[in-house]
């Protein structure tokens, strides 16, 4: 079937190094966008958050298509791998859903266990058509129980997954402002990390390598009690800009943080990850420190990239993933593999990252934002890519267009950042890319 | 969540009602749905059933936005329904509803309505569902779907030859079972839906966006001529029953009934379509006897099954039958819906199971969540789940089999190929649950005889056997395995008689002994170098110098660390016990695995002797004072530790002519307090301590100890007597290697460096004592 592509959606599709494509925007209605709405990009955001009753007051759908979906792991408590909602019926669509929720925390607080320090209400789709005053109980909550309890009033329709993003972040700074006024400590916060099969744990080990203590990890196996101390840190490293950025800009303006973005996928991102923190913080020793660490690691991981570098050099890469920092990285690491990227692109990136795409990439590689199923077949097929980074939802697509696949999003059960992560990275690429299963699919065997 | 609560569904086992609708419409031929509503519903739900069918899931969305919701988002519709036309060119459109939608008021018909007046020449057909997410669970979305398709479809009420066949939500690779059945009794049917093809598709040389299986609208208008509906669902909601419409709006007769699992099930549907003109083949006959010698090759397995049994209530009814009929017990029910005429099904069916198992604690759980289901299955001793992989959670928590066989299955391959229906589906299912058991008997018979009949010391039983077995301390077989002794305790809040407390403190063995003492960083670096060069280093311990719960802050901030870096590695750590049970909580989160404590007795005018005092809570207690506030700490902490499933050891001082007569009280005490062994060394006499002028036990004498205490608990024979700061095997400490690196501001360090040697078993230790600040 051909595919053309809608009139609405040309803006946003772009070749030429991606020149002017057109992002940030609602989707289309009709077109089939991959993107998620404002409650899962709150809930991205504040689900790793290990001791944190995550409370959806709304019907049960959003609750129950959010439940321990993703690959966040814990050190401490597992509260954040259950899913409560409120379970909101027709009679509370009528009559109200406050009641009920009050009625919830109240038998949260007197009965669960471990007994809650902190509470995140999601206000989902319709409890603000409905009228429910979500703060008004989360305040009263916290004054009777004396703990926090945060309404995060995301309805889906509010705009994009960007802003549930920045609805998280608001509510982390609501969790933190109280504590801003700690004596300072040298270390820095982890921010933007979400444990995703232990990922935080790598880079907090590195940096405790190389000398760097970690304050406060955001929100990746964070819990209450260490989240406050946050605003102590000297310095916030933003590993996943698009949906931490805004956090790390309002602690910077409102408590003295200073922070720099970082990326730990691939050799180049991370090694200059590392380096960049080490220098940021103005300790000459560190900055050694770090430049030995990065070129110890580096001499490991290389064998193993030049293992499987003739097996993939020259293919074809197209990329599809939730920000525009994880696509730059990714189209770095190709490089790294003599790989080259045909089509990339985003949920919801930002302009000055599809800027910087645009600078990296070759001058026909299609550059495109929010695609949606059709585009991204029409694009694979057209490009003859070899293989697709994206999530679970397009990875039947990829398959069924015998396009290999690989799994870059939260529900992945092995890390990918840091130079662990390299190998499992290239490993992965090649399993999938040269299966001996595509012959026959292609039609090489009878 | 202990306990169950009222107000808050904890982990739903349910799905939302548009999830059920464009779930349905999947089974109608060149159909794509758009959801009324905010992005997020579409995704979901694309997502879901992405993992479960292993197939590409398109969904549009009419992507509310906060405009369209306050002032309506007909706007948004309209604009949808062209952008799908244009993308997939499907021949019908299904618009299903969201909470949104219905809270916001839209009039679907309405915009439906305008959408062809703005397009005369658009001949796609566009069916409006109603599904508000809080109107009911996917189920009722399934047959709101359903009736939706039958209800604006143009009805061809010309007599057929056809049966109508109306499925719940069963998976593909059934749905082609069920037909080529029909198809084997030479019967005409019209299958309503059909997702065979379309959510269980094939590799094509081309792809084709439009999933073009399923059953077409012009089949479906033809139910309405039918001569029999047959619905498989005694539970939908009459208003949401197709067979009943088209028995109402056409006069079709109809018969509804369970899902064709089990022997009961499976002869109901063959009597029903044989009434309908339908013919048995010998093929049938025999897959029919096949299936009943296979009950009977099973019955016994079967019959140790107690199930939970948990999903829509079709799903739910029809394998409680199936378990019934074959003597497994399904001691919970449960389903998310509200279905109260599914419990009063339940009851009548449970009433001749319940004589058979002598049992009348069946729990039905109606409108019910996973938090509740876990705690039943606690209750119940359930050992067998069956249903989808939500209850993974539980099946890994209480470490229970999970049978997956219902929508979603999000952790396996393969759920578009689950099989429950007809003689090989219900086999399928019967086959795994037997399985299960005959696993779980093969895993389990020869410990468990063991335990129970052979071994006398019973406090064996609750070994981890993993991590115990490779500690080269607790298991015999291990001595190849290394250990890391990381000397980051100094302090010591016991001052025993055999210790001198200026240099050592002889709570593990010959402890005291480090070269210096390591900051928890220091020591956190040590592991990362030796672990990178000795492969076999299965265990870290903090054996002192001091104690290691006297020094906490700095065992915790070790641990901790090393963990964050490795969650393989096995804790074990070595104290007095005095402050066991203030810790024992913070150890367990630590996941430190094994603790040794020194018990040297267990009367306090015997440990009068032993120990000088004690500092406790800041202050000093001596003589029996101190030694009962001691003693009982450790046998609390003791018996804490047992509690916690960390593996404790205990180790026993034997100093003669003091205690040498009471280690078999020990070791007897030990073994009450659910030890797991006991390890009795000789005291050794240390210059300028008050015990020096004793003599010390001969190794036969200890060695005739141990003997005599066997049948207490078991014992360790192989001790070392290993230093605070101990690298590499039991039987080859080369911790030197690392003991000489000083610590670059470290000055004490040089003038000490000539005193640090090799330490040889049974040599004296006050000559290699050192301390840094």
């Amino acid at each position: 079937m051909n595919v053309s592509i809608l009139e609405e959606r040309k803006g946003s599709i772009a070749n030429k190094r991606g020149k002017g494509v057109s992002c940030e925007r609602e989707s289309v209605s009709g077109s089939v966008s991959q993107r998620a709405c404002v409650y899962c990009g709150a809930r991205v955001v504040l689900n790793p958050i290990t001791d944190a009753y995550h409370i959806v007051h709304g019907p049960i759908g959003c609750a129950s298509y959010t439940w321990d979906i993703r690959g966040s792991l814990t050190s401490g408590e597992d509260t954040y791998r259950n899913s409560f909602s409120t379970d909101l019926r027709e009679t509370d669509i009528v009559f109200g859903g406050a009641k009920k929720l009050t009625a919830a925390i109240d038998e949260l607080m007197e009965k669960a266990d471990p007994r809650p320090k902190l509470i995140f209400v999601y206000a989902t789709c319709i409890v603000g058509v409905i009228g429910d005053d979500v703060e008004a109980v989360c305040r009263m909550t916290e004054q009777k129980y004396g703990i926090r309890c945060i309404a995060v009033k995301a309805p889906g329709f509010s705009g994009t997954k960007s802003q549930g993003y920045k609805l998280a972040c608001d509510a982390i700074m609501t969790l933190i402002a109280p504590h801003k006024n700690q004596a300072k400590q040298f270390g820095v916060n982890i921010i933007g990390d979400y444990n995703l099969s232990g990922e935080m744990w790598i880079i907090k080990g590195y940096l405790a390598q190389i000398g760097i203590p970690v304050i406060s990890t955001i929100t990746g196996d964070s819990s209450y009690g260490k989240l406050i101390q946050a605003p102590s840190a000297t310095l916030n490293i933003v590993q996943c800009a698009g949906s931490s950025v805004y956090l790390a800009e309002r602690m910077q303006e409102e408590m003295d943080v200073p922070y720099i973005k970082v990326s730990f996928f691939g050799i180049e991102d991370t090694t200059s990850s590392l380096l960049r923190i080490a220098d940021a913080l103005g300790v000459p020793e560190l900055s050694q420190s770090a430049r030995a660490f990065a070129k110890k690691k580096t001499a490991e991981v290389l064998p193993i990239i030049e293992k499987y570098k003739p097996y993939l050099k020259g293919k074809k890469a197209a990329i599809f993933v939730g920000g525009g920092f994880k696509a730059i990285s990714l189209i770095r690491q190709f490089n790294e593999l003599g790989m080259k990227t045909v089509v990339v692109g985003t949920q919801t990136g930002k302009k000055d990252e599809y800027e910087i795409i645009g600078s990296i990439v070759d001058e026909d590689t299609i550059v495109l934002d929010d695609a949606n199923p059709a585009e991204l077949e029409r694009f694979m097929i057209e490009k003859q890519a070899d293989i697709l980074v994206g999530g679970v939802k397009e990875r039947p697509l990829a398959y069924k267009l015998g396009v290999a696949f690989c799994d870059h999003n939260h529900e992945r059960k092995h890390p990918l950042a840091g130079f662990a992560g390299i190998e499992n990275f290239v490993r992965e690429v090649h399993l999938s890319i040269n299966s001996p299963v595509w012959q026959y699919v292609k039609g090489g065997a009878a | 969540m202990s306990e169950n609560l009222v107000n808050l569904n904890v982990n739903p086992c349910k799905m939302c009602m548009p999830m059920g609708a464009v779930s349905a419409l999947y089974g109608i031929r060149s159909t794509m749905s758009i959801l009324h509503g905010s992005q997020g519903c579409a995704t979901y739900i694309r997502r879901h059933m992405a993992t479960h069918f292993n197939e590409p899931i398109d969904i549009a969305s009419s992507s509310l936005t906060e405009h369209g919701t306050v002032f309506g988002g007909e706007a948004n519709l309209l604009k949808g329904l062209k952008n799908l036309i244009d993308l997939y060119h499907p021949e019908v459109i299904g618009v299903c509803t969201t909470c949104l939608a219905e809270t916001i008021g839209e009039d679907v018909d309405a915009i439906v309505k305008k959408f062809h007046e703005r397009n005369p020449d658009e001949s796609v057909k566009i069916i409006n569902v109603a599904s508000p997410g809080y109107g009911g669970t996917q189920n009722e979305g399934w047959f709101a779907g359903l009736c939706a398709v039958l209800k604006q479809v143009e009805p061809d009420t010309t007599p057929n030859n056809k049966i109508g066949i109306v499925v719940p939500q069963i998976s593909p690779a059934d749905t082609r079972r069920l037909k080529s059945f029909l198809g084997e009794m030479d019967l005409d049917y019209i299958l309503l839906p059909d997702i065979s093809d379309n959510l269980d598709g094939v590799t094509e040389k081309e792809y084709n966006r439009l999933k073009t299986g399923g059953t077409p609208l012009s089949e479906i208008a033809k139910m309405a001529g039918s001569k029999l509906t047959i619905e498989f669902s005694e539970f939908a909601d009459e208003k949401l029953s197709p067979a009943l419409y088209l028995k109402e709006a056409h006069g079709v007769p109809y018969v509804r009934l369970p899902l064709p699992i089990g022997i009961r099930g499976i002869d109901e549907l063959t009597n029903t379509l044989i009434s309908a003109g339908g013919v048995v083949t010998k093929e049938y006959e025999k897959a029919r006897g096949r299936y009943i010698d296979a009950m009977v090759d099973s019955h016994k397995y079967n019959a140790q099954v107690r199930a939970a049994v948990f999903g829509e209530p079709d799903f739910v009814y029809a394998v409680v039958r199936l378990c019934c009929e074959n003597g497994i017990l399904p001691v919970i029910a449960a389903t998310a819906s509200v279905s109260p005429k599914l419990k009063e099904s339940l009851l009548k069916e449970l009433e001749s199971c319940h004589d058979f198992n002598f049992t009348k604690g069946i729990t039905i759980l109606d409108d019910s969540d996973f938090a509740v289901i876990e705690n039943e299955c606690t209750k119940q001793k359930v050992n067998l789940l069956i249903g989808s992989s939500d209850g993974r959670r539980i099946a890994h928590k209480l470490n229970i089999p999970l049978i997956r066989c219902a929508f979603p299955i999000h952790d396996y391959v393969g759920g578009q190929r689950v099989r429950i229906l007809g003689f090989d589906g219900s086999l399928n299912l019967l086959d795994q649950a037997a399985n299960a058991m005959i696993e779980h008997t093969e895993t389990h018979f020869r410990a468990k005889m063991y335990e129970k009949f052979y071994s006398p010391i019973s406090s064996t039983s609750a070994i981890p056997k993993d991590k115990t077995s490779t500690h080269p301390c607790f298991g015999e077989h291990a001595c190849k395995n290394a250990r890391i002794h990381l000397p980051v305790a100094p302090k010591c809040n016991i001052q025993c008689n055999y210790c001198l407390r200026d240099f050592d403190c002889m709570n593990e063995s010959r402890p005291g002994v480090s070269s210096r003492i390591l900051s928890p960083k220091e020591a956190f670096e040590r592991y990362i170098e030796i672990k990178s060069q000795l492969s076999n280093v299965t265990v870290v311990g903090i054996a002192g110098p001091g104690d290691a719960l006297a020094n906490f802050e700095e065992t915790r901030e070790t641990l901790r660390l090393i963990r964050e870096y490795d969650n393989d590695v096995t804790f074990c750590i070595a104290t007095n016990g005095l402050l066991l049970p203030q810790y024992v909580g913070e150890l367990k989160a630590l996941k430190v695995s094994h603790v040794t404590v020194t018990v040297n007795a267990v009367e306090a005018e015997i440990g009068a002797k032993i120990y000088k005092h004690i500092n406790f809570m800041g202050r000093t207690y001596s003589s029996v004072e101190g030694a009962s506030i001691l003693l009982s700490n450790q046998l609390v902490g003791i018996k804490m530790l047992k509690e916690a499933g960390i593996v404790c050891k205990v180790n026993c001082v034997a100093i003669k002519g003091v205690n040498d007569d009471h280690v078999f009280a020990v070791t007897k005490k030990a073994a009450e307090l659910g030890a797991f062994m006991t390890n009795i060394m000789p005291h050794i006499p240390v210059k300028g301590s008050a015990f020096e002028n004793l003599n010390r036990l001969g190794s036969k004498e200890i060695v005739r100890l141990r003997d005599l205490c066997k049948v207490n608990i078991k014992q360790m024979s192989h001790c070392r007597q290993c230093r605070s700061d101990a690298v590499g095997t039991l039987d080859e400490d080369i911790s030197i290697m690392w003991r000489h690196k000083p610590k670059p501001e470290d000055k004490t360090n040089a003038s000490n460096k000539g005193m640090c040697k090799e330490v040889k078993q049974g040599e004296s230790t006050d000559s290699i004592q050192e301390r840094s600040a």
